[in-house]
């Protein structure tokens, strides 16, 4: 790019266009490498607690959940660190990571009291608040986080994802899982959600 | 009458700096680099006037061990680069 180059309007104008509208694939593409990993660590997380619990018969394996963010966070800190290209922020790629923040947030929070529940038999806050169990709860609130991260973005790939995760997932619960099963739901939406952030790093490259 | 082209930003490098930082918070010397494809002494330079001009900040500081120059649009930056693309708007009406 030069700068001494004379410019006619329609020249200025589509520099504008095109560096802004590049400047915006590039930082929704970066965010899709953040969907591959919490994909892959729902995944694992998933199947560990379910062959666990399945194996052992004890739901109290559940609480493995909690090491889920323990191992993501730094991770995701990580991998920013390491990131040398990308370093940019805009509203949107803000309000995508106070989104999924807020998941995190709600979905501990969610998971804190059916613990305490399970031990002290106090307030079960999901049966309580949502009328639904802690599965359900929580799939449909990522599918909820899914979908606004997808309209934040506008991407129809992620809001679809979402809608058919959160909705899908909460069918599937009630239809078919019971048990050490229901981690299998989780396990279905860390696929998307990794395969969501493929696609996403995949059409904006 | 068309309104004049303000001259600091009717130059194709610093006009893509000026709509890259318009479009985020702040944003880093290398990703500058990358999204404009310019090199970087001739970066540098176009950064120097934009920020004599006042239409940007830049700040030095670490990511890590490594070093990082941060540039961010200022109130007055964001002023002119409005008025330029009103401008615009003219000459192509």
């Amino acid at each position: 790019m030069e700068q001494n180059k004379e410019m006619t309007a329609q020249e200025s104008l589509k520099i504008i266009t095109e560096t802004m509208n590049k400047n915006r694939q590039d930082i929704v593409r970066h965010g899709g490498k953040y969907f591959v990993l919490w994909g892959i660590l729902l995944t694992v997380f998933s199947l560990l607690v379910y062959f666990f619990w399945k194996t052992t018969g004890h739901a109290a394996w559940c609480n493995l959940w909690f090491g889920m963010p323990l191992v993501g966070l730094p991770l995701s800190r990580w991998i920013g660190s390491k990131e040398k290209v990308i370093s940019a922020e805009n509203t949107i790629s803000r309000i995508n990571t106070g989104i999924w923040r807020a998941f995190g947030i709600f979905a501990c929070t969610l998971s804190l009291f059916t613990v305490c529940y399970a031990f002290t038999g106090t307030t079960n806050l999901s049966g309580l608040v949502l009328g639904a169990s802690l599965t359900a709860s929580i799939v449909l609130l990522f599918g909820l986080a899914e979908t606004i991260s997808g309209i934040a973005l506008k991407n129809w790939t992620i809001q679809i994802a979402g809608w058919l995760t959160g909705i899908g997932g909460v069918a599937i619960y009630y239809l078919l899982a019971e048990g050490a099963e229901q981690m299998l739901i989780f396990t279905l939406a860390g696929i998307v959600l990794a395969a969501t952030g493929l696609i996403v790093k995949y059409q904006y490259k | 009458m068309f309104p004049k082209l303000d001259p600091l930003l009717h130059s194709e490098l610093r006009l893509a700096v000026m709509s890259i930082l318009a479009g985020v918070d702040e944003a880093d010397f290398t990703f500058i680099k990358n999204q404009t494809g310019a090199t970087s002494g001739n970066l540098s330079v176009q950064i120097d006037k934009l920020t004599s001009a006042g239409y940007i900040t830049v700040e030095k500081g670490f990511k890590g061990k490594m070093p990082r120059t941060t540039c961010k649009i200022t109130p007055a930056g964001q002023e002119a680069f409005a008025k330029y693309v009103e401008a615009l708007k003219e000459y192509l009406a």
